[in-house]
């Protein structure tokens, strides 16, 4: 299959659909929905066709508006290029699936809200946002999508703007992405100052040349910035805000995909790709390791204490994005190892993994507070009577994310267990800890839904089809990624980590070789 | 306490980027002669073979909207999802309308 040629489409069908959405709505509210699931969809076609070309050929790179990247006589780009590794193939796959089933839930789930033509250009915005920084080889334009992926975020988070809480979590995540996404665009505007071009790639290239000073600020602005967007420790106080108070078919979306493309996958590029062997990746690795430990702890922490069930879910992320930073760091301080290639395959499992996990039990919880209204879990004993395949669904993205032999996480957080023992085995104790409270976490919950019933809960139902799809198809996923978990970790995640380390790879696909 | 940390920090910042701002470690101000050349290279390309690659006279909007276009379309998603928003935001109340 021809990569190239189908790579544009992924941004060309979303931002076409976004665009037309305001035209298409003219003729109602089924045109609308149609729309909206068509879009996405074929975004999701596009999305597996590129995943599968990237992991045949390996790297591929488009240039805009140009054959080649490089201008005429020169042997520097001038042109904006896409660079799609293995590792960006599988940011891309994610998002498209579980961006196609969030739309797909929002149909049923949204109902009963106002301004729903709105809420679909969002969606698909949403979208467009996170393909764009998952393609990029451009680090300008890697913030312009940072940008539209965050302020379509804003609004959705606040978009039901009766209630209290959407507005007030939504103008606390303004405030702080904003300041998150100035950071960055100010160690883009140092880099630029000091090496006069902003390709990622030849970036690489000019700083292995040159390491100023100038560089490392940039670095640190970006990695200040960039775990401001995925949730880190000190600063994930908007997460636990701005998750729980969007609607539920976006906390999927912010919880599963936004954290991870704009924190995890930005983070991971910048420090393999463009900084590679430039600075020291012991230092940079152990600044990473000691955010990913407070994170774990605290997030895991924080979830065994929280009587709203969504509040509960999102300081779990908060804990899951622990464990991946934790495999981050360890690969970037054992650059080069074994084991650093072991903790880096798993954070990227773990990545995938806790996007389809956390997606599930986000709508999940999307299911419950529709049928029930009410998200406080002292009211929601014995949802397993009247509910039976929420539940069940429920005990799949739980035993999951705790990592249950069977199922999909067990892999993931037993690549990071075993690569942080062999590291350093204090990182291993402090991850079991924070498996530990986050299996404290999911057990409380479930000890709730198998509880008596009580009067509230009687009434309840399972959801509607368009509401039960996207749990069923998550969950059959969950199920058969786990029946497969070392062949994924060999086939898929492996090579991916080998194509992230290999920096020189990444640097001659634009510079043809040079 | 935490105030203090923060103007601390905000303090050191400010350090840090008063210190690259310095030329004599940092980033050069008004590069010209050769250091034209060695750090805006790119610039110095768009200059020479703006006009004849593009068409257009005017190198501000070559580079805009034919070598960095994709970014143009960018910043124009950026605004239509920021007045969506607004617009969404603004919308009357759910139990207003009825």
């Amino acid at each position: 299959m021809n990569g190239e040629a189908i790579l544009p489409y992924l941004i060309i069908i979303p931002l076409f659909g976004a665009f037309s959405m305001p035209i298409v709505n003219l003729l109602g509210r089924k045109a609308r929905e149609a729309w909206a699931v068509i879009i996405s969809g074929a975004t999701l076609a596009v999305g597996s066709a590129l995943f599968y070309s990237v992991w045949e050929n390996g790297i591929l790179v488009y240039t805009l508006g140009a054959k080649s990247p490089l201008g005429q006589g020169v042997s520097f780009p001038i042109r904006i290029v896409w660079e799609v590794d293995l590792f960006g193939a599988i940011m891309v796959l994610m998002v498209t699936l579980v961006g196609f089933l969030a739309v797909v839930y929002s149909l049923g789930y949204m109902k009963h809200d106002t301004g729903l033509d709105k809420y679909y250009t969002l969606i698909i915005i949403l979208e467009l946002g996170m393909l764009g920084i998952a393609i990029t080889g451009d680090l300008f334009n890697f913030y312009v999508f940072l940008e539209i992926m965050s302020i379509a975020s804003y609004a959705l988070v606040a978009f039901r703007n009766d209630t209290w809480e959407g507005i007030e979590a939504g103008i606390k995540y303004m405030f702080v992405g904003s300041i998150a996404s100035a950071f960055i665009l100010l160690g883009i505007a140092l880099l630029y100052g000091q090496y006069g071009t902003l390709t990622m790639s030849y970036l690489a290239v000019k700083l292995a040349q040159n390491p100023t000073v100038t560089a490392k600020v940039a670095l640190a602005l970006f990695i200040a910035g960039l775990l401001f967007k995925s949730g880190a420790s000190p600063v994930h106080m908007w997460l636990a805000d701005a998750h729980p108070a969007a609607p539920s078919s976006i906390s999927a979306m912010l919880s599963g995909l936004v954290i991870k493309i704009g924190g995890i996958y930005a983070l991971a590029r910048i420090l393999f790709s463009i900084y590679g062997h430039s600075v020291s990746m012991k230092t940079v690795g152990w600044v990473i390791i000691i955010f990913a430990c407070i994170t774990l702890i605290v997030g895991n922490a924080m979830a065994v204490i929280q009587n709203d069930m969504k509040r509960l879910l999102a300081y779990s992320s908060v804990g899951q994005i622990g464990y991946i930073l934790l495999g981050l760091g360890i690969g970037l301080a054992a650059y080069g190892s074994q084991t650093g290639e072991i903790a880096m395959a798993g954070a990227i499992y773990h990545t995938f993994n806790h996007a389809l996990m956390k997606a599930l039990l986000f709508l999940i919880a999307g299911v419950v507070i529709h049928q029930l209204g009410t998200r406080d879990l002292n009211e929601l004993s014995g949802l397993a009577k009247t509910m039976p395949k929420t539940t069940f669904a429920f005990l799949i993205g739980a035993a999951a994310i705790i990592g249950m032999p069977p199922l999909n996480g067990f892999a993931s957080k037993w690549l990071i267990y075993e690569s942080s023992a062999i590291f350093n085995p204090i990182l291993g104790a402090i991850a079991i800890i924070g498996t530990a409270f986050c299996t404290a976490a999911y057990v409380k919950v479930l000890y709730t839904f198998f509880g008596r019933p009580n009067e509230r809960v009687m009434k309840a139902r399972d959801p509607e089809g368009s509401m039960l799809w996207p749990i069923i198809i998550l969950a059959v996923a969950i199920v058969v990624m786990g029946l497969f978990p070392w062949q994924i970790s060999d086939k898929v995640m492996i090579p991916a980590v080998k194509a992230l380390e290999n920096q020189l790879a990444y640097i001659s696909a634009v510079l043809g070789g040079a | 306490m935490k105030r203090t940390i923060a103007y601390l920090s905000l303090l050191f910042i400010l350090g840090a980027l008063l210190y690259v701002a310095n030329p004599n470690y940092g980033l050069k101000f008004g590069p010209g002669g050769k250091e034209w050349l060695t750090l805006r290279y790119t610039d110095n390309y768009y200059i020479e073979h703006g006009v004849q690659e593009v068409g257009g006279t005017n190198i501000v909007t070559d580079i805009v909207f034919d070598y960095r276009g994709y970014d143009t379309i960018g910043e124009a998603t950026v605004l239509f999802t920021a007045i969506a928003g607004a617009i969404a935001l603004l919308r009357p109340w759910r139990r207003d309308e009825k």
